[in-house]
């Protein structure tokens, strides 16, 4: 009877506890959702934890202590990358302005392209319904690129506070994340801990890979596109990597998203059009026969229907920014939920 | 002196965390040192007397050192599906240590339960730690697996061996 009485009030105690973890993770979702520039720089300081996290395990292992062993990868990291920055950005620089400077022609190009097809389609079904397609493409490219070279100092400005506070978070995310985990875990009701516990181990595992597994796939496609677009002498080299590099971190659109603009360039230049879709085509096959199988094989896997859905409410939310931020932001969802359901299936007796 | 208070406090704890631990037999090979980074691994847990543990049945991840207490380990007895009864095994003091066959077997699940008797304080020892240990410092998280194996090879012989004497009785008994 006793006994009885005390684990009555244990339940009490527990929930009391499950009540309190829970609004303390609500708590912190409802400060990262609300506060400005908090959410985007938090999943750049995870996406950074991830990418640097192998680096700083390997120096540890080595008998580095981790806090040295954090702050020498993360001076490492920021001097390769200002490395790059500074010798890439004079080409991106003279690239961007040639491309605005061409970017009627382009469009105009673009234009009667689709006015073509538009006619020969029209002659085929033979109807007298008017698509109209062509002016509607027409009007769309004319107000993105104008908002697109409108808006980049402004986004840049804005992206600054970003910018800065992702490698603060990521810092001290790297270098204390033992601390952290464990004061989180302390919160956990003693009931919740060991299902809890391995919940997190389970999806940081999984995110970890998902990430440095998608952005070593877009670098090697964008190094592809880059090498194989310089050789021909294609222009815009850089910037059409670029592009390629980041659309191709969005599963199955991406690729066709990131070819289209040099496959346009080269149709509306009238050269070079079948030396492109070769560059293109062959990044892809390096990136099925050997990135996918051998990287990405083994990470979590959306259906299509899943990441056409994500990257909507992703550009709904957060626009481009949001596109890309949404299938590892679905996958984290996926993991969690398959790791609870699993868990709720097979932990309890 | 609050400050001054509350330091000494949890070095007191932390040192009784680290003296239990250097007694443990997983972890008797480390120096001091080394003991300190394995008790960074390690979760500090409460329970309040009559509070489980963990329970017969569910997977469990990993092991537990009392720090302070007492637990009863307990399994469910033949009647407990219509009753709430469980058959006392046996009763851990500090130092003893429980759930070990966990920390290795994946979705391995709890062959007893434990309920802590008194306010009790554990030190929890879990497969996702044993993976970073491992990871971020292989030579200390080998000598801990070493250990773990000896540990596990003694239990399995000690059940072998107690297989043996029941299929005599057995026979005897058929005899």
């Amino acid at each position: 009877m006793n006994i009885l009485i005390q684990q009555i009030r244990l339940k009490k105690i527990e929930r009391l506890k499950l009540l309190i973890f829970l609004s303390i993770i609500i708590a912190g979702l409802v400060i990262l959702l609300t506060v400005e520039n908090m959410l985007l720089s938090f999943l750049l300081a995870f996406v950074l934890k991830y990418t640097l996290s192998p680096l700083i395990n390997y120096s540890e292992r080595q008998g580095v202590k981790r806090s040295h062993a954090t702050l020498l990868v993360f001076i490492l990291f920021f001097t390769i990358i200002s490395a790059v920055i500074y010798w890439a950005l004079p080409y991106i620089s003279v690239q961007l302005k040639a491309f605005h400077a061409e970017l009627p022609r382009y469009i105009e190009g673009t234009r009667s392209l689709i006015f073509d097809i538009e006619s020969k389609v029209e002659e085929i079904i033979n109807t007298s319904v008017e698509f109209n397609l062509s002016a509607q493409a027409e009007n769309l490219m004319l107000t993105w690129t104008k908002s697109v070279f409108e808006d980049l100092p402004n986004f840049l400005s804005k992206s600054l506070t970003t910018l800065l506070l992702a490698p603060f978070f990521a810092y001290f995310l790297l270098k204390d994340s033992q601390t952290i985990s464990k004061k989180l875990l302390d919160l956990v009701p003693n009931s919740f801990f060991e299902l809890v516990l391995s919940l997190q181990h389970q999806i940081n595992e999984q995110m970890g890979q998902f990430i440095r597994a998608r952005l070593l796939e877009a670098s090697i496609v964008g190094l592809i596109v880059w090498a194989g677009l310089s050789i021909i002498d294609f222009p815009y080299s850089h910037l059409l990597a670029l592009f390629a590099a980041l659309t191709n971190l969005i599963p199955y659109i991406g690729p066709i998203i990131g070819a289209i603009p040099a496959i346009i360039i080269a149709m509306i230049n009238g050269a070079g059009l079948l030396a492109v879709i070769g560059i293109y085509a062959f990044a892809q096959l390096i990136d099925m026969l050997f990135i996918i199988p051998l990287v990405v094989a083994k990470i979590v896997d959306l259906h299509p229907i899943t990441v056409v859905i994500s990257i909507i409410i992703g550009a709904q939310l957060m626009g481009v920014v949001g596109m890309l931020v949404s299938i590892p932001a679905a996958s984290m969802i996926k993991v969690t939920i398959q790791s609870v359901y699993h868990h709720l299936i097979n932990f309890r007796a | 002196m609050i400050n001054y208070l509350w330091e000494n406090l949890f070095k007191k704890r932390e040192d009784i965390a680290l003296k239990i631990l250097s007694g443990n037999i997983l972890f008797q090979d480390l120096n001091s040192s080394e003991l300190k980074i394995v008790s960074d691994f390690l979760h500090l847990r409460h329970y309040r007397p009559a509070e489980l543990i963990f329970r017969q049945n569910e997977i469990g991840v990993g092991m537990y050192i009392i720090l302070k207490g007492r637990v009863d380990i307990l399994i469910e007895s033949d009647e407990a599906s219509k009753t709430d009864n469980e058959d006392f095994i046996t009763r851990l003091e500090e130092g003893d240590f429980m759930g070990e066959l966990s920390l290795i077997e994946e979705n391995s699940r709890r062959t007893a339960s434990a309920r802590a008797i008194n306010e009790t304080t554990v030190l929890g020892f879990f497969q996702p730690d044993l993976k970073n240990l491992l990871q971020s410092h292989p030579e200390i998280g080998s000598r801990v697996l070493l250990r773990l194996s000896q540990v596990l090879g003694r239990r399995l012989s000690e059940t072998a061996t107690k297989i043996t004497e029941l299929k005599k009785q057995i026979k005897i008994i058929k005899a």
